[in-house]
């Protein structure tokens, strides 16, 4: 090989090499500015603002969580949760539309894209969390035991002398054997369809206590202290979240900024109405300074 | 008890409403569509007795909770998108179809083949031997288990509270959701169920008679 063959050898290694630079260079822009589009219109962000209202699944049948009041209308802590959402994206927290759904239904509803978001007193668990993406907690919630206080066995102490004998309903869930068998550990577990039934399981003398949500326990016992009895034991944190599909993080991003605003920003007053309409608390004062968020 | 029950009625109508539309609509389709179904199963080609026959099978045999999960999740990936009350109602028709279609072949095949070869032997048509040879003879055969089904459409029309459509049965619950008091509810519950179930009972007694023409 001469050296006018040489060069030219090297020169076309040379274009070769450029051309392949610049087509990887092409494709690059191309990916690039292909994703930038993706994530503009195929976030559910985008979806949302231009239908002009969020679809929020949720039920209507558990106060203090979601329940239609004497009006009629749909209220209780869940329901706050989606107005702070359509607060926050239209500022108008009437622009929410509210799909009755099943609890059995809230994830399938999230991931085939029936509603936006599913605000259901969801449990944040590991096991869900690989369906869906769960956004900030909103709410901590216990376990406790509701008893009738005419039963002979209406204490914790004596649930746990009980032992196998002792019968305890709970709501149907992933971990609801766990629940109950972690303070109760030979208690017979009855898992049932709603709340109303596991109450109504605790009525009809089928349980010796229902396991239901510490605010629940509450609520029923101040309200009707001569059929409901605190048995005394409490249990557990629950992390309350939303859930959203999985793989869009500007929607995901989006919720968690709206409920940590509506939680500990300036815009506080809608949950904290609803945390003392429905839990009867006050919401802790927001200290400024360190972030304890 | 009763001051309970008072309370919760206005709550109720609407999803009464819905109830009765369900059932409604699941009842004539399915009627419709089962018939036809139904005679095809009967007297239809081969292709069609078959396609009918595996129809009616497979859809017998699936739970029928597990048909309205997959008539609402499963449809809209093959790009059939129906909200939750044409997806609760698809469901059900479907099941019932399945059901009024086993009860005409019971029906047609109660009678006797001495009956259709007579009308053949007369020189009736086809379609003029279902006319007036077969079906007045099977109608008598075909409507006291088919108004068992309605009934039994009315009842089962409380499944589509699953999919979130507040009928009768989920109005209800709302309001034991609200007061957490659910006997006095469940017992208004069971009476308006009743009501509607003996109308319709009473009513099919009536068409039965007026199809007892034949005394055998």
């Amino acid at each position: 090989m001469n050296d006018v063959s040489k060069r030219r050898e090297f020169l076309k290694f040379g274009a070769a090499g450029l051309a392949t630079a610049g087509l990887a260079a092409a494709a690059s822009t191309t990916s690039v500015r292909q994703a930038a589009a993706q994530a503009s219109s195929d976030s559910l962000l985008r979806t949302v603002l231009d239908r002009g209202s969020i679809l929020v699944g949720t039920g209507s049948t558990n106060a203090p969580w979601h329940f239609e009041n004497e009006a009629g209308e749909l209220v209780g802590m869940d329901i706050t949760m989606g107005r702070i959402l359509a607060k926050a994206l239209f500022d108008d927290e009437s622009k929410v539309e509210f799909v009755l759904q099943d609890p059995a239904q809230r994830i399938p509803n999230v991931t085939t894209g029936k509603v936006d978001v599913s605000i259901q007193f969801m449990t944040m668990s590991s096991q869900r969390a690989q369906l869906i993406n769960f956004s900030r907690p909103y709410y901590v919630e216990g376990v406790a035991l509701l008893s009738r206080p005419d039963a002979e066995v209406k204490t914790f102490d004596q649930m746990k002398a009980k032992g196998a004998e002792a019968r305890i309903s709970i709501l149907q869930n992933v971990d609801a054997e766990n629940s109950v068998h972690a303070v109760l550990p030979e208690a017979q577990v009855m898992q049932i369809d709603t709340q109303a039934n596991v109450l109504q399981a605790l009525e009809s003398q089928r349980v010796d206590a229902a396991a239901v949500d510490l605010s629940t326990v509450r609520w029923l016992v101040a309200r009707n202290p001569d059929r409901y009895f605190d048995a005394g034991k409490q249990w557990n944190t629950m992390l309350y979240g939303a859930a959203l599909r999985q793989g869009d993080l500007d929607w995901l991003s989006f919720v968690n900024t709206a409920f940590t605003v509506g939680m500990f920003g300036h815009e506080t007053a809608l949950y904290d109405k609803a945390f003392k309409d429905f839990f009867g608390l006050e919401a802790p004062a927001r200290v400024p300074g360190f972030p304890t968020i | 008890m009763i001051g309970q029950i008072l309370y919760a009625l206005p709550f109720l109508w609407h999803g009464f409403l819905i109830t009765l539309a369900v059932s409604g609509l699941v009842v004539v389709i399915s009627l419709v569509v089962g018939v036809a179904l139904g005679v095809g199963l009967v007297y239809g080609p081969l292709p069609l007795r078959l396609a009918v026959r595996i129809f009616s099978d497979t859809i017998r045999g699936i739970p029928i909770l597990v048909l309205i999960f997959f008539v609402y999740y499963g449809l809209p990936a093959i790009g059939l998108q129906l909200d939750a009350f044409a997806a609760a109602v698809l469901a059900l028709t479907l099941f019932k179809v399945a059901q009024v279609v086993e009860y005409v072949r019971g029906a047609i095949a109660s009678i006797p083949a001495g009956q259709a070869e007579a009308a053949k032997a007369i020189g009736l048509t086809f379609a003029a031997r279902l006319r007036y040879v077969i079906f007045p003879q099977a109608t008598r055969r075909f409507l006291p288990p088919f108004v068992n089904g309605v009934t039994d459409a009315v009842k089962g029309s409380a499944l589509v509270s699953l999919l979130g459509v507040t009928d009768l049965m989920h109005a209800i619950n709302q309001v034991i959701g609200r007061t957490y008091d659910a006997l006095p509810l469940y017992l208004l519950g069971a009476v308006i169920y009743f009501l509607v179930n003996y109308a319709l009972s009473s009513l099919s007694r009536r068409l039965e008679r007026r199809y007892a023409f034949i005394r055998e």
